[in-house]
This record gives C-alpha cells, sequence and structure tokens, in this order.
C-alpha cells in the first residue's frame, strides 16, 4: 500500500502533436467517492481519461492505481484490474440486442478466456445473470430483445453507463454521461450516478453543472489541458478563476 | 414490446435443453437445430439432383472454404484476400505425406489441418496488426508470397505442373479398413459427412463466448476493447480456424482431382472464394452452401459454352452487392419472411444463423 488513494497521477502529459492536451496533471482519487473534472470545451477532460484508461499512450509522467503502476498497461489489462469507462460518444454495438450489449460487457473481464470457441455462451450462467440485473437497474427491461440501435437517445445514454458497470469496476470512469440527453432523462442518470458514487469509485466528466454539485464530493477544473482548481463543490462554485475560465471561454 | 422486438426475443430463447423450458427455443437454436437438418437434407439431395456426384463433392469442398471465409468476413468483419494460401497448403501438404510419406486418409487430413491452422495463424497475426485497407493489403501480400514459394519449390510442388498422382487412400481407423473411396459415391458421403461436421462445428463456435465477442469486434473494435478485450487475439483465433477449415478443404480436393495444381494456391482461388461468400451472402452459414453451390454449377454451364466466362462474374458480383444485400441466403430469407405474412426485420444477436447486416468488407 502506497498511500490511500486509488487513483493518483502525477504530471501526467498527452500531447497531439506539439499540441499539449494534457499537460502535467496531478490528480488524486479517494475510493467510493464521485470525483468530478469539468472545465470548458477543449480543456483536455477526454483526453485525460484516454490516458487514465489506457486509450492512449500518456507522452509523459505516470498513472498509479491501487498503489501500481499502469502507465504503460493495455486498455483491455486494464479491464481486468478493475476499470471501465463510457464513452462522451455512444459506443455501442449497435446492432445487437440490448441484452447481447451488456451480457458482451459482463463476459469482456474473463478477457482471453473468452477465446474458448466450443463452448456455449449460455455456459456462462453469471454474464447473463449479471447482464439481465443491470438491465433491471437501468429501467431498460422492456427493452432487453430490442437493438441497441433502435433505442432512444436516453436510453443509448443509460446503456452506455451501464455497458461500463457490467466490467465490476472498482473505478468508473464516465464521460459526460448526460450528452445530448434531454431534461426528462436527467434526473434518472442524477440519480444512478449518486448512487454508482456508494459502490464504486467514479470519475465524472460533465458539463451539467447542477449534476456536477448535487452528486460530487471532489471537482477538479481543468483549463488548457491542466488543472486550475480543485476543491468541493461550494469552493469551486466560489473560485473567481472557475467563472472567468468559463466566460472566457464564451466570449 | 411491438412485434418487431418480440420476434427477437423469441429468436433470444436461450439454450438450456436441461432446463426443458423450451424445448422448441432449443431445437431452433442448438447446434443439431436451426438449417442443420435442412443441411442434411440437402446433402442427400445433391447428388442426386446434380449432373454428378463428382460435381456434389466440388460444391461441398468449396463451401467448406466458403463457410471459413465466412466466419472471417461474416463474423469478424475482416475480409482475407489469402484463403488461398491455406487452401494450396491443404492441397500439397497432405499429397506430399499421402505420396511420400505413405500416410491413411485420415492422418493426412488432420495433417492438413493442423498446418493450416498453424500457417493462418501466422499469417492473421501479422495482418491484425494493421486494419481497414492495409490489413487486406497484407493478406494479398502474403498470397503473393505463397503462391511464388510454391512456385519456386516445383521440387515438392510440381511447380506450373502441380503435383500430379495424389492418392486417394482409403478409409482407416486404427488400420481397420471402412471404406473405400475409390467410387465418385462413395467419396461423395465421406465429404458429406466431413461438411456436416464442419457445419456443426462452425455454428458451435458462433454461438460460443469466442464468436459473441468476433461479432461483437466487428460491431465495434474501440468498444470491445474497452470492455476488457484483447481484441487481436481473437482475430488471429478467427484465421487459425479459418485456416484449418480452408486446409482441410483443399487436401480433399486434391484427393478428388488426384492432382494438386498450383491453380489452388494462387490469388485467384482467393478471389474466389471470398466472392462465394459475398453471393452467398455474409454472415449466413447456409448462404455459404448456397454462394459455392451457385459458383460451381454456374461456372461448370459456362465453362462448356464460353471460356471467357469469369468475365461475366465480376457482373453478377456487381448486382448482387447492388440489389441483393444479403447475397442468395438474404433473397431466400425475404422471399420466406414475405411468404410467411411477418414483415418483421430482426435485430440479430450473437445468433449462429444471422450474423446481421452485411458488414464493411473491411476490419
Ligand atoms: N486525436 C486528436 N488529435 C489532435 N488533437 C486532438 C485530438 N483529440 C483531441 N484533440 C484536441 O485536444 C484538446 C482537448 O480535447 P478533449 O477532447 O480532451 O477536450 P474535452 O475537455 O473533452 O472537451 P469537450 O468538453 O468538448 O468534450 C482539444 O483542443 C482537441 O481539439
Ligand atoms: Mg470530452
Amino acid at each position: 500500500m502506497r498511500d490511500s488513494h486509488i487513483l493518483t497521477t502525477e504530471n501526467l502529459s498527452l500531447s497531439y502533436g506539439g499540441f499539449r492536451a494534457v499537460d502535467k496533471v496531478n490528480l488524486r482519487v479517494k475510493p467510493r467517492t464521485v470525483h468530478s473534472v469539468i472545465g470548458p470545451n477543449g480543456a483536455g477532460k477526454t483526453s485525460l481519461f484516454h490516458c487514465l484508461t489506457g486509450g492512449r499512450r500518456p507522452t509523459g509522467g505516470r498513472i498509479l492505481f491501487k498503489g501500481e503502476e499502469i502507465t504503460n498497461r493495455s486498455a483491455h489489462a486494464r479491464v481486468g484490474s478493475g476499470m471501465a469507462r463510457s464513452f462522451q460518444i455512444t459506443s455501442l454495438f449497435q446492432n445487437l440486442t440490448v441484452r447481447e450489449n451488456l451480457r458482451l460487457a459482463s463476459q469482456g473481464r474473463d478477457g482471453n478466456r473468452s477465446l474458448l470457441f466450443w463452448r456455449s455462451v449460455n455456459a456462462r450462467k453469471e454474464h447473463i445473470e449479471l447482464a439481465d440485473s443491470i438491465t433491471e437497474r437501468l429501467g431498460l427491461a422492456g427493452k432487453a430483445a430490442v437493438a441497441a440501435g433502435d433505442l432512444s437517445h436516453g436510453q443509448q445514454r443509460l446503456l452506455e453507463v451501464g455497458m461500463a458497470l457490467c466490467g465490476k469496476p472498482e473505478l468508473l470512469l464516465l464521460d459526460e454521461p448526460t450528452a445530448g440527453m434531454g431534461v426528462d432523462d436527467i434526473p434518472m442518470m442524477t440519480k444512478l450516478i449518486a448512487d454508482l458514487g456508494k459502490e464504486y469509485s467514479v470519475m465524472l466528466i460533465e458539463h451539467n453543472m447542477g449534476i456536477v454539485m448535487a452528486v460530487s464530493d471532489t471537482i477538479t477544473v481543468m483549463s488548457r489541458g491542466g488543472v486550475l482548481v480543485e476543491g468541493k463543490p461550494e469552493e469551486v462554485r466560489a473560485d473567481p478563476r472557475v467563472r472567468e475560465a468559463y466566460l472566457g471561454k464564451v466570449a | 414490446m411491438n412485434a418487431t422486438g418480440q420476434a427477437r426475443a423469441a429468436r433470444h430463447a436461450p439454450e438450456n435443453p436441461g432446463q426443458g423450458r423450451d424445448v422448441f427455443a432449443y431445437l431452433r437454436s442448438g447446434p443439431f437445430g436451426g438449417p442443420t437438418p435442412a443441411v442434411a437434407a440437402l446433402l442427400v439431395l445433391m447428388p442426386v439432383a446434380l449432373p454428378s456426384s463428382t460435381m456434389a463433392t466440388e460444391i461441398l469442398i468449396f463451401a467448406m472454404a466458403t463457410l471459413a471465409c465466412n466466419l472471417l468476413l461474416g463474423y469478424g468483419g475482416l475480409l482475407s484476400f489469402g484463403q488461398a494460401i491455406f487452401f494450396g497448403a491443404g492441397a500439397y501438404l497432405s499429397s506430399l505425406a499421402t505420396m511420400h510419406l505413405g500416410a491413411g486418409l485420415l492422418p493426412a487430413l488432420l495433417a492438413a489441418v493442423v498446418s493450416g491452422a498453424i500457417l493462418a495463424a501466422l499469417v492473421g497475426a501479422l495482418a491484425v496488426r494493421r486494419t481497414g485497407i492495409y490489413f487486406v493489403m497484407m493478406t494479398l501480400a502474403f498470397n503473393q508470397t505463397a503462391y511464388f514459394i510454391a512456385y519456386t519449390l516445383s521440387d515438392w510442388t510440381g511447380g506450373d505442373n502441380g503435383l500430379l498422382d495424389v492418392p486417394r487412400p482409403p478409409l482407416t481407423l486404427f488400420g481397420a479398413a471402412l471404406a473405400d473411396l475409390s467410387t465418385a459415391t462413395s467419396y461423395y458421403v465421406f465429404t458429406a459427412v466431413l461438411f456436416l461436421l464442419v457445419f456443426i462445428a462452425v455454428r458451435r463456435v458462433i454461438a460460443s463466448p469466442f464468436g459473441s465477442t468476433l461479432i461483437a469486434v466487428r460491431e465495434n473494435e474501440d468498444r470491445a476493447r474497452a470492455l476488457g478485450y484483447d481484441t487481436r487475439n481473437f482475430k488471429i483465433t478467427a484465421f487459425a480456424l479459418s485456416g484449418a477449415v480452408t486446409s482441410l478443404a483443399g487436401a480433399l480436393y486434391a484427393m478428388l482431382l488426384n492432382f494438386a495444381p498450383l491453380e489452388n494456391i494462387q490469388l485467384s482461388m482467393s478471389e474466389n472464394i471470398v466472392i462465394m461468400t459475398v453471393i452467398g451472402g455474409t454472415g449466413s452459414l447456409l448462404g455459404s452452401l448456397l454462394g459455392a453451390g451457385a459458383w460451381v454449377i454456374i461456372s461448370d454451364m459456362l465453362a462448356e459454352i464460353w471460356p471467357r466466362w469469369q468475365i461475366l462474374t465480376g457482373g453478377a458480383l456487381i448486382l448482387i452487392v447492388l440489389f441483393l444485400r444479403g447475397g442468395l441466403w438474404g433473397g431466400v430469407e425475404s422471399l420466406m419472411r414475405r411468404f410467411s405474412g411477418g414483415g418483421a426485420h430482426h435485430a440479430p444477436d450473437g445468433n449462429p444463423d444471422d450474423a446481421g447486416p452485411p458488414p464493411q468488407p473491411m476490419e
């Protein structure tokens, strides 16, 4: 045990060519909390998530997960060690049913054990059961047999989060779960995220300040790749630099 | 739930014969259910309905190669123009085993299967390092390389002339003679049994954790990776399985003709296998049998009338891709739907009989 934090980054950086999208970010995420990352468009939030989940190799710095260095670990191996993510731009198996999407997500933790080609998928009942319980939890039970692509946008966003839950992660990274959601669907998502914060460690990227202020334990504000401010919701809300970063963007 | 949803729900009935909840759903979807009885019936009818059992045998051999290509293309979304490598290697290696090592029938076929799997795993391991058009080009380049190797090693392969006088050993098991396969009919029966076994095995593979993941990789590789799958391993395994079956087909073909020509390993053989797969319908195993059947029958008819008939196949392929997106099997399915009254268009769910709409032809 190095420390009590589930995730720590040290001077984490990612450059696209010469452009520093993530610039020396130091983060400490406490277990079983909701840690939000906010900031204007293009601040580098999604790029930070790519580094944390292994979608992109950082160009500098280190990532420690549960005290272990994972900086160069592949994305699929990170799932095995307890990380799961959802995407800002919905990324589902559009032509497969909701149930099959979630079953595949549950099976993902098996990693290479899923290479078994002589057994039936039904031999692994636990994946089907987990898929069904998550379907229930998302309120999609009536839609289990519908193709993911035929769901409403709000339902697809829920499924997007559900796919991450099926990985039974310890750290859940949600990239704008409410992106493009209608106002009617937002309360359901807010409640879901608040509940998830009690079971998992959640990192949340979100533009909807109502949700962020309601569910977060800690907020990190990013701007131009770096960390601008970090603190409790009320501290961040009161900080003039945060207001400036957002207004500067609008102006 | 709307009609479409119900259709899907019915299709997703789990295969739980042990719980006996829905025996009929199991019959429909288990490895011996679904289209398997229909295929068995076709296998019985084919030698009677076709001009010769040799032609029927040829169809089944190419149908095996097409099934194997379909596993890659229809289920994995991997367009391989390297299938002739495995087809040709199977033909050469089994022939060499029978000619020089005196191998029996089953050991020769087993040698083809194992070497085909290994060869395909190697080709796959290198090719899947790239995606999209570069992946396709890699398979094509490997095929050209294999062709020139076969051409150069003429002491082993007979070069341009091919391997002549390839024997067709009798079927023996542990020294006991079971059947002499020298007649066209007996060889057909042997091939048909193997085809049925391969068909059932491929259905089983597609309904496995591996097969369902392969479909997921085809649908959305980024998401599959984010869910924890090392997607390359799945593609390489798909190659190995595809290579094993294709190589078996090549070996059977050499024994059918008593000859292993250089054409077996030519790029045009890979093209033909891909064309049969697309004509039949990607993502449908029955379609593969249809595609191979249509190809062999039509080429046999046209070859007598007009030696340059292959010019037409390009045109036929264009028509099918334009007007019959699911291939021949897609056409049959939509006819059946029209007659059964249900206009429902269903979504697949990893069901072996329907891997969904034709994928993008690469990666
Ligand atoms: N693949 C890429 N190549 C080059 N530049 C990129 C790439 N992806 C993102 N960027 C740039 O990096 C910066 C950070 O992008 P990122 O997507 O991380 O922002 P974000 O904070 O998630 O924004 P948003 O709130 O709009 O989602 C942006 O300026 C973006 O244009
Ligand atoms: Mg973003």
